[in-house]
């Protein structure tokens, strides 16, 4: 602390945030809890009902269910691609000697790009006529079967609008084990190598527990950020078709700005904020409890 | 948008050459060249589709509805070019996405610093409570906001303004530039606050005559970090304009789908190249800058 600090000037510094951060963030929060508690549909007046909205959620409402076990198979695609594929690719990357800066360079491109662009890119690569990237390339490897239009497909379509968020965002995970995997001492793995430690053991007693306050913090983004995932499925599909990659986060957009139904958008709402701190207070406690053991 | 195509042929030529294997000291294993092999495949599907995109926005409209997607355009044109000018204002998205990139990232860099200086510098009783209020805008995820924010909107007329896009997405970023900052100042000895202080200079003058001056670097990472997510925020923008003049990039290229749901696809892929390339010049020539800051973003925070 300071020592000249006064009350005064802490506040003079600490104000100016908190109020913004409050206007965007806090303050919202709070209010969809206030307004889930309500039926409006912004004209009408306010009309209190009490539990009713999150009885009808929980009950009464086959699309919310939907969309939730959609939301969690999204997730596990996405955690898979990103996860699991960059801590692959950051452990093949540490064996190479030269050109790591370009292909890290490289692998982080999709990060930049919006996710409109990714979205039309995407649906290119799906189409089927003028046929597109990925049924071409089932078409040469023998796989015609396959060939189909992914995103009209019932039983694909969620799988084809995870991918896309699953390939942009790998690159940047990739990126931050990859430093994590670097700090780990040369010397530990040489020792463990000098005692005959096969490449996986190397990984698994060696690097993996070294890297693993970094795989907690990226196994916390990623699913936070999977669970609000909403551009690409919104802007591909649309929830379609039926309801077959509709997510808590798109049926929640459409219940408010289609439906204008606030009451029951705002309970919604909710329930993925409580969704995200349970998400990572489970990670927290699951991969803690496997350190400490 | 040679920019864009450079890199990916320079992966794919100069990679495999880049350390043949007799000229390396040890011998090269069977793993590592495996490990090489899949690396080059690995990056090759991650690059593609975007060689693909720049690719396709050069072919004719005749080409890409019938040819194969693989091969080379049969001829290149600029025509889609021309075409993603005249449909949308890929300029005035452009600027706008400007507007709304520098005014969130000024809040955000000048209030993350201030906040990261009460918390970490002068310090307060209940500063691990803020510290905490800050962790749930990182969890939370940014849709619970829509909601209560269109309605407040609605209540005080900023629905439809630069300000109704900046508030949301400087307040979501807050909390990563708060950290940011906060782990850079623990790295600034107590004693030259401490002298400072003997020298009567009161916590206005050590902000800004110690802190902030010191800060430069952390301002930068602050700064790439956001602005790639800020740049293409689609939902904040998507909710809250309406007005053609106001629309930012990844709402300009909506326009490109056309009414009945016909695209002209090649002008489409020619309008997103063009919105790509800003960001992706920065990311090229600052991609050392920006890798750290988010290797530091994600380890510190």
């Amino acid at each position: 602390m300071l020592p000249t600090r006064s009350r005064l000037s802490v506040l003079v510094f600490l104000l100016p945030p908190l109020l913004l951060y409050g206007a965007a963030v806090l303050f919202p929060i709070l209010q969809s809890l206030f307004l889930s508690f309500f039926s409006w549909n912004g004209i009408s007046d306010m009309e209190f009902i009490g539990l009713a909205n999150y009885l009808r959620m929980f009950t009464g409402d086959d699309v919310f269910w939907r969309s939730f076990f959609n939301a969690l198979g999204y997730l596990a695609i996405c955690l898979i691609l990103q996860l699991g594929g960059a801590l692959f690719v950051a452990s093949l990357l540490t064996s190479l000697r030269r050109g790591a800066e370009l292909i890290k360079t490289l692998y982080l491109l999709p990060a930049v790009i919006s996710t409109v662009a990714i979205a039309f890119l995407f649906v290119r690569i799906y189409s089927i006529d003028p046929v597109g990237l990925l049924n071409q390339l089932l078409h040469w490897i023998g796989l015609g079967d396959l060939e189909r239009a992914w995103l009209s497909d019932v039983n694909t379509v969620l799988a084809a609008v995870s991918a896309p968020e699953g390939w942009r965002f790998t690159g940047l995970y990739m990126l931050i084990i990859y430093a994590a995997l670097l700090a780990v001492p040369k010397e530990l793995e040489e020792a463990a190598i000098l005692d005959g430690a096969s490449r996986w053991q190397l990984f698994t007693k060696i690097r993996f527990p070294f890297i693993r306050p970094v795989w907690i913090t990226t196994v916390i983004m990623a699913t936070t950020y999977g669970l609000r995932g909403f551009d690409i499925p919104y802007l591909m599909t649309n929830g379609g078709p039926g309801q077959s990659s509709e997510l808590l986060t798109t049926y929640m957009y459409k219940t408010a700005f289609t439906s204008t139904d606030f009451g029951y958008a705002s309970t919604i709402s909710v329930f993925i904020v409580i969704e995200c701190l349970v998400a990572v207070g489970l990670i927290l406690v699951m991969l803690k409890r496997k350190a400490d053991a | 948008m040679t920019a864009q195509a450079a890199p990916v042929t320079r992966t794919i030529s100069a990679l495999p050459s880049s350390s043949p294997p007799y000229r390396s000291r040890r011998r090269p294993s069977l793993y590592r060249t495996l490990s090489k092999t899949l690396i080059i495949l690995i990056v090759i599907v991650q690059v593609y589709p975007l060689a693909w995109l720049f690719i396709t926005s050069l072919r004719t409209e005749h080409d890409f509805a019938t040819g194969d997607p693989f091969a080379l355009p049969a001829a290149l044109t600029l025509d889609n070019y021309a075409r993603a000018f005249q449909t949308g204002n890929l300029g005035l998205n452009i600027l706008n996405s400007f507007i709304v990139t520098m005014g969130a990232n000024v809040l955000i860099v000048i209030l993350g610093m201030m906040a990261a200086y009460a918390i970490q510098v002068l310090g307060f009783r209940l500063s691990h409570l803020v510290r905490g209020l800050f962790l749930i805008g990182i969890i939370v995820p940014v849709q619970i906001a829509l909601v209560p924010l269109f309605i407040d909107y609605s209540t005080v007329n900023l629905l439809d303004t630069y300000q109704s896009m900046i508030i949301p997405l400087a307040g979501f970023s807050l909390p990563m530039s708060v950290y940011l900052f906060s782990s850079f100042f623990e790295y600034i000895p107590r004693e030259t606050y401490e002298a400072a202080s003997l020298d009567g200079a009161g916590p206005y003058r050590i902000f800004g005559l110690i802190t902030l001056p010191l800060s430069v670097n952390t301002v930068v990472t602050v700064v790439l970090v956001n602005s790639i997510f800020i740049w293409n925020d689609f939902i904040f923008a998507n909710t809250f304009v309406l007005s053609e003049e106001l629309k930012t990039i990844p709402l300009g290229l909506q326009n490109y789908i056309g009414a009945m749901g016909k695209v002209d696809w090649t002008a489409t892929f020619a309008a997103v190249c063009v919105t790509i390339t800003p960001l992706l010049l920065v990311f090229l020539v600052l991609n050392k800058a920006m890798i750290q800051g988010l290797e530091s973003g994600a380890t510190k925070g």
